[in-house]
This record gives C-alpha cells, sequence and structure tokens, in this order.
C-alpha cells in the first residue's frame, strides 16, 4: 500500500483526533494513524475520565470554554452524552468528567463524518523519512511494512515518535526520577450509590490502615477514586512510582512491569474492598485498561519551548494559537499532585512556536510532545488542552499544504 | 521518639516536610488545605504521617473535610480525642 494524502496525523488521542478533523474539514485529504484499534489516546485506552483544560481559570465567573472550537463541540457533547449539565468544581478548577467509551465512539463519529478523512488502526508509526519534498511514513501492521506519502506530518504521538525517527535531537525528555508518574485506571461497577460526601476520604483512610497492617500492597497508596456520571459505576486511579528514578516509558520491560504493578494493584483493591466496604460487596472485577496513563515521556523541540514561567505569569504571544488554563499539576512522584497555579487567573498563550521547528518544515506537534518545559507540560499536556494544541497544528499543517 | 505534641504549628511542619501540600504562600492555621492542592491522595499521605507523627488512630468513618480543612482545625480536633488509645 502506497497511498498518497495532503496531511498524516499520528496518534489518535485527544490531539489527533482535534488535527485530523482541523484538517478534513480545512478540504485536506487527511490520513490519521492509530496504533491501537479506538481512537481517543489515554481518554479512552488508559481509562482517563476526565477533561481538564477546558474551562476558563476564572472559575469566579462561572465555566466558560476556553478554547471554542474542537474542544468545545467534544465537551458539550460529552456532556450531552453523559447527562451532566456542566463539570465539576475541584478546588480551584473546572472539570469536565468524560466517559472512555463514549469518548470513542464520538471520536468514531466526528471521524466518520468526514469525507476526507480516513483513518488507519493497528498500525506502528516505524519510519519518517523526507521525499520529493513531502514525507514518507512507514508503519508495520500485523508484520507488513506499509508506506504513506504525504505533504504534511503532525505528530500526536504523545511520544514524539517523528522526532525520535527523523533525528533525536528533535526531542528531549526530563531524567527519570523527574518524569510524570504513570497512572494505573481501572473501573468498577455495580458500586452501591455514594450518599455521603466523605466516601473518597473514609476509603482513602481504609486503604491507608490496610496498607499498614499489610493487607494491601504499599503501592494502593497511590489510589484516588472518582464517580462515573452513570450511576454504580466508579473509578479508581492509581498513580505508581513506576521504579522512580530508574522510570523510563520507552524502556519495554519497566513498560511491562508498571502495566503488572498496575494490574496487581487494582485487583487486590478489589478484594479488599469486596471483603470490607459495603458498597463495593457486589463488584464484579474491575475492567482493565488497555494500558497505563503516561502522563509524561518525551516531547519536540520547536521554534520556541514554552516554559513554567511563560504560563504563570499568563504570558501571551503574537503568535498564539490556542489558550492554556489548567495550573501545572506535577506528579513527579505518586504521594499525590502539587499544584502550581497561574499568578492571576488568567489564561496563558501557546504560540504557533511551539508547534513546529523550522528545521523540518512540514513536520507539525501537539498535544502531549508540544515544545515545552517539564514544569509547562504539567500543565499542557491535559486532553482541554490536547486537543486545543491539536486543532491549531492541524491548521497549521493545512497553510503550510496550501503554501500559506 | 515520643509522640509530638498536637498543634496547628506541628501539623504545619509535617505537611511540608512531607512535601504534602506544595502551597505558594506560606502555610497558616487558617489556610484551607483543600485549596492548596490538598486531594484525597495526599489525604493519605497526612493521615500516614499523623499517625506516626502523633500517635493516634484515626478510624476512617472519622474522616471528613471539615476536619482536614485547615491545620488548626484539624489540630483542635486530634487534641479533642487524644484519649483513643493506638
Amino acid at each position: 500500500m502506497t497511498d498518497a494524502a495532503d496531511i498524516i496525523v499520528a496518534g489518535g488521542g485527544s490531539a489527533g483526533i482535534a488535527a485530523a478533523l482541523a484538517a478534513a474539514r480545512a478540504g485536506a485529504r487527511t490520513v490519521l494513524l492509530e496504533r491501537q484499534s479506538t481512537l481517543g489516546g489515554m481518554g479512552s485506552h488508559a481509562l482517563v475520565h476526565t477533561f481538564c483544560g477546558l474551562y476558563h481559570p476564572d472559575v469566579s465567573q462561572g465555566p466558560r470554554f476556553l478554547n471554542g472550537g474542537i474542544a468545545e463541540e467534544i465537551g458539550l457533547e460529552m456532556m450531552r452524552r453523559t447527562g451532566q449539565t456542566g463539570p465539576d468544581l475541584m478546588g480551584r478548577v473546572y472539570v469536565l468528567r468524560q466517559h472512555p467509551t463514549l469518548f470513542a465512539g464520538l471520536a468514531d463519529e466526528l471521524c466518520r463524518a468526514e469525507g476526507n478523512l480516513k483513518r488507519v488502526s493497528g498500525a506502528e508509526w516505524v519510519a519518517l523519512t523526507r521525499e520529493d519534498g513531502g514525507w514518507r511514513i512507514e508503519m508495520m501492521n500485523q508484520g507488513l511494512r506499509r508506506t504513506l506519502k504525504c505533504r504534511a506530518v503532525v505528530d500526536t504521538t504523545g511520544d514524539a515518535t517523528g522526532a525520535r525517527l527523523l533525528n533525536p535531537a528533535l526531542c528531549e525528555q526530563a531524567e527519570g526520577a523527574r518524569l510524570y508518574r504513570p497512572a494505573y485506571v481501572c473501573v468498577f461497577h455495580e458500586v452501591r450509590p455514594l450518599t455521603d460526601d466523605n466516601w473518597r476520604l473514609t476509603l482513602g483512610a481504609a486503604i491507608v490502615r490496610a496498607v499498614k497492617e499489610g493487607r494491601l500492597p504499599g503501592a494502593a497508596m497511590g489510589s484516588g477514586f472518582r464517580a462515573s456520571p452513570f450511576a454504580g459505576e466508579v473509578f479508581l486511579t492509581i498513580d505508581l512510582e513506576a521504579g522512580e528514578a530508574h522510570w523510563d516509558p520507552f524502556d519495554p520491560v519497566k513498560r511491562a512491569q508498571v502495566e503488572e504493578e498496575g494490574r496487581g494493584t487494582a485487583l487486590a483493591l478489589w478484594r479488599f474492598l469486596r471483603a470490607e466496604q459495603a458498597r463495593f460487596q457486589g463488584c464484579p472485577p474491575p475492567m482493565l485498561p488497555a494500558q497505563a496513563g503516561i502522563r509524561e515521556s518525551a516531547r519536540y523541540r520547536g521554534d520556541y519551548v514554552i516554559t513554567g514561567e511563560d504560563l504563570a505569569a499568563s504570558r501571551q504571544f503574537e503568535d498564539n494559537v490556542a489558550l492554556a488554563g489548567w495550573p501545572m499539576e506535577k506528579r513527579e512522584n505518586a504521594r499525590g499532585p502539587k499544584f502550581r497555579y497561574f499568578d492571576r487567573p488568567e489564561p496563558a498563550g501557546i504560540p504557533a512556536r511551539c508547534l513546529k521547528n523550522s528545521g523540518v518544515p512540514g513536520l507539525f506537534f501537539a498535544g502531549r510532545c508540544l515544545s515545552a518545559d517539564h514544569e509547562a507540560l504539567a500543565s499542557l499536556r491535559v486532553m482541554g488542552t490536547c486537543m486545543a494544541t491539536g486543532e491549531a497544528a492541524g491548521k497549521l499543517a493545512v497553510d503550510f499544504v496550501a503554501g500559506r | 521518639m515520643p509522640p509530638a505534641e498536637i498543634s496547628a504549628a506541628h501539623v504545619i511542619d509535617l505537611l511540608i516536610d512531607q512535601q504534602i501540600v506544595d502551597p505558594s504562600e506560606p502555610l497558616t492555621a487558617e489556610s484551607d488545605l483543600f485549596a492548596c492542592g490538598m486531594d484525597s491522595l495526599a489525604m493519605m499521605q497526612l493521615l500516614l504521617h499523623l499517625e506516626r507523627v502523633f500517635a493516634v488512630r484515626v478510624q476512617p468513618e472519622e474522616m471528613t473535610r471539615e476536619r482536614f480543612a485547615t491545620a488548626g482545625k484539624l489540630a483542635e480536633w486530634l487534641t479533642g480525642r487524644k484519649s483513643i488509645p493506638v
């Protein structure tokens, strides 16, 4: 298979969905390449069940969408499909609960509606080369190598895969000790109604007790619970230390260890909750994710590297293409987030220069692998912001193909 | 080591030393801990260290947002119930 497209978007997560939709809607022949079988990225495979970064950081005015466009479109549709009337106020920020299954379904519908958009799934991206002024992408699909050609590439893999294939000097990665920790999310069903406001704290304290008494593994200390918008369903998120300084999201052995630890902890918690917590007595085993949620791996070095200081100062740029409003939610360990809020409740700009590098014209990047420092990534990695940077990168790719 | 005396100042020391919260401004006995970023995960860490440092035992059903809202409220509540044996 050698196919020609105007734009190839690699990675079908929240950034890639938005990038592909933006490109196809602008008339570009677009291919969306996905390694797994469903779209949604962390929001479907890893069961991440909140859209963060969708709303203006000034909560005193009530919830207001920050970016409009595809982020707002998906946010509103998710609200409708989950029967929510608005987001939840969590501390000083608004969060919209989302449902991973509905996100995958919504992504299918939105993509199917675009005649210019073709989806390829189960395809691992294995090579990127310059050819005839455009790009040649190779992928592996069930042992078969296939080639796709295009004018522009948008890398929304979250891992800067294109940079690692083309020239690793185009990307960077924080050292293992600082990388934001992975999260293992699973779903419990048939949980009896959670009526009192303190259920999360009560459960947390019961887990602390059980860990101290050796009845649960220490990794259970990373547990957090959130009720789904659907009755009887509860998400359990386990932040994992993942080998602390030895964590490397690109090491397949360490990845396997993290997945195994996540599964083991989830199942230990299931047995514990069923035995000791009345609300969980009737729960079947939890549904497991296709993979652990990765918060940080590698990201591009673009023409500009946006910093934590830029975000804290709500800095605006002449070439703003999206807005960030989520605080820097740093999770360098599994003992809870450390939040750095913006100095003022005003959004910060994200410049186009963070989504491209003039040394590689026609290659754009967005989502978790945009050009940001480690601190800024703690804000920009969330799905609402990924949709906004993805849409912006899709539009930049369209302009590039059109010679603008 | 004998248990530390329960006070708002000691609770604040614990919150900072164990990096349970990382506030942008100095913590006081009245600071809203949840607004400082304390979530259920941080609360579990706090509980672990509270029980160790102050030699208290908190029952799961005693956990409420009100009791953990500030270092002052937490110290006051723990002092009032300290007679419960470890």
